[in-house]
């Protein structure tokens, strides 16, 4: 690690102390508990990958396969976060929240579908594997996240501060990690890929250096944006937090029953008296 | 999955629609009694929908376009100030155009609150009303277009805002036999 990476890396982890601390202190974890979790496992990874890296070397075998674990074990708690999010807010909703779970079911079943086999058509070895594996993850976050923004804007159901913040830092992460990943994938499994082969051992050390300034500069990178979504989650936790939502008011089933079908009716008559107005 | 060139465009594209959708320039409040998007909906159910407030100046803008001025423009007055005088009608008829999209508008959200503060919803009534809302808006652009070419008949926008009125009184209509039917069935249940 160069110095650049060192102080990143003290920097994100006080972060995530902080983040933690601001988590009890709010009590998150009462009404976020899969986002208190995903934030204790970012700080007990980033823990135990940097003793790991201490014990047996940045560049050992045994650091290699500790961080890309970590990634996906990351990437597992964020998703559970997401799944949270959809949640959260919208079960009092009990019509509309039928509707939404079902629609983002079905498009996370083929997002995940995709990534699973996007990634088993990768070349086998752990670190493209874990990359390709994270970047579809991120990529399917983001869908996701897109499609319940666009269904709670065409609800009018607004998220309260806090969701806000936790979703732009999830969504800042998840935006970085496929870009990044998806341009040192390419390079790894382009003019690196000899890295990766024991038959190609020669060529190793003219690798060498060129292998270690992609990860170098990937790492900055990663961090400088990681350590700005831990900085949006500790701005919106820096204040007591205002008195949640109340669960809203159902009106009587009559009330759709009766009117959803008229209303329907009339914006289909409207477009067609829009129709006879463009006949020449 | 793996082109940059794709890759990368796609995501900043996403990301930026992201930030719009978390951060709308209108701040909607959505608490049960005020309902979603600032639609008071149970003082709606109470009292019956507002008219469309476009409609009203229907007949004055009508006169305002009528062909017989355009002409008497036409002829009467210079060139120049006569296509300035158009220009500026037609600017008048699309702002009008505008004030009826926004009473669909009303309508269609008036839908979707009461389905969000509905305790069940028909699935194909709300892709429905979804698909509805599409088409209305390439049909409003279209329109939209035609007018702003001078190709759009005032007579035709004149039965287009008929529609928007009778659409209102109807649903003012069924508000009110609602509200009556709610306000008897909360009685029953209360009285036991």
């Amino acid at each position: 690690m160069n110095l650049l990476e060192n102080i990143l890396s003290w920097s994100t982890l006080t972060f995530l102390m902080i983040l933690c601390a601001f988590i009890l202190a709010r009590k998150v974890y009462q009404f976020l508990p899969l986002f208190a979790i995903y934030c204790g496992v970012l700080l007990i990874s980033t823990l135990v990958v940097w003793s790991v890296y201490k014990v047996s070397g940045f560049n050992s075998r045994f650091s290699y396969f500790a961080y890309w674990s970590s990634v996906l074990v990351n990437a597992l708690a964020r998703s559970l976060a997401i799944v949270e999010l959809c949640r959260y807010g919208l079960r009092a909703y009990q019509g509309i929240w039928a509707l939404i779970w079902r629609v983002l079911a079905i498009l996370s079943i083929f997002l995940l579908t995709h990534a699973a086999v996007d990634a088993w058509g990768q070349p086998k070895r752990f670190a493209i594997y874990a990359m390709t594996l994270d970047r579809d993850l991120a990529f399917a976050s983001i869908i996701v996240v897109v499609a319940l923004l666009l269904l709670r804007n065409y609800y009018g159901i607004a998220l309260e501060p806090l969701q806000r913040a936790v979703t732009l830092g999830i969504c800042i992460i998840c935006a970085v990690d496929v870009i990044g990943n998806t341009i040192f994938r390419n390079i790894f499994t382009g003019y690196l890929y000899s890295w990766f082969l024991t038959t190609q051992k020669a060529l190793w050390p003219q690798l060498d250096s060129q292998v270690h300034h992609v990860n170098d500069v990937w790492s900055t990178v990663h961090l400088l944006f990681f350590m700005l979504s831990v900085g949006v989650w500790c701005v919106a936790l820096r204040k007591p937090l205002t008195a949640r939502q109340k669960k809203p008011v159902l009106l009587p089933s009559e009330v759709y029953r009766e009117l959803s079908p008229a209303i329907n009716l009339r914006l289909a008559s409207f477009n067609t008296r829009m129709v006879e107005l463009l006949k020449p | 999955m793996n082109n940059v060139a794709i890759i990368v465009p796609v995501v900043l594209v996403i990301s930026v629609v992201l930030v719009r959708l978390l951060y709308p320039r209108k701040n909607s409040s959505n608490t049960a009694d005020s309902g979603t998007q600032g639609i008071p909906v149970r003082a709606m159910i109470e009292e019956g929908l507002p008219a469309p407030k476009h409609f009203q100046y229907f007949r004055q803008i009508r006169q305002a376009l009528s062909s017989a001025d355009a002409e008497y423009l036409l002829r009467m007055a210079p060139k120049s100030a006569a296509k300035q005088a158009l220009r500026e009608r037609r600017a008048v008829a699309q702002g009008f155009l505008k004030g009826l999209h926004e009473d669909f508008s009303n309508l269609s959200k008036l839908g979707r609150v009461i389905a969000s503060l509905s305790p069940e919803i028909s699935h194909k009534q709300e892709a429905e009303r979804l698909k509805l809302t599409v088409k209305f808006q390439i049909l409003y652009a279209a329109v939209w277009m035609r007018l702003y070419t001078g190709s759009l008949p005032m007579e035709q926008l004149e039965r287009l805002t008929g529609l928007v009125s009778r659409l209102s009184a109807r649903m003012d209509e069924a508000m009110t036999e609602i509200s009556a039917q709610s306000a008897r069935n909360m009685a029953e249940t209360l009285g036991g």
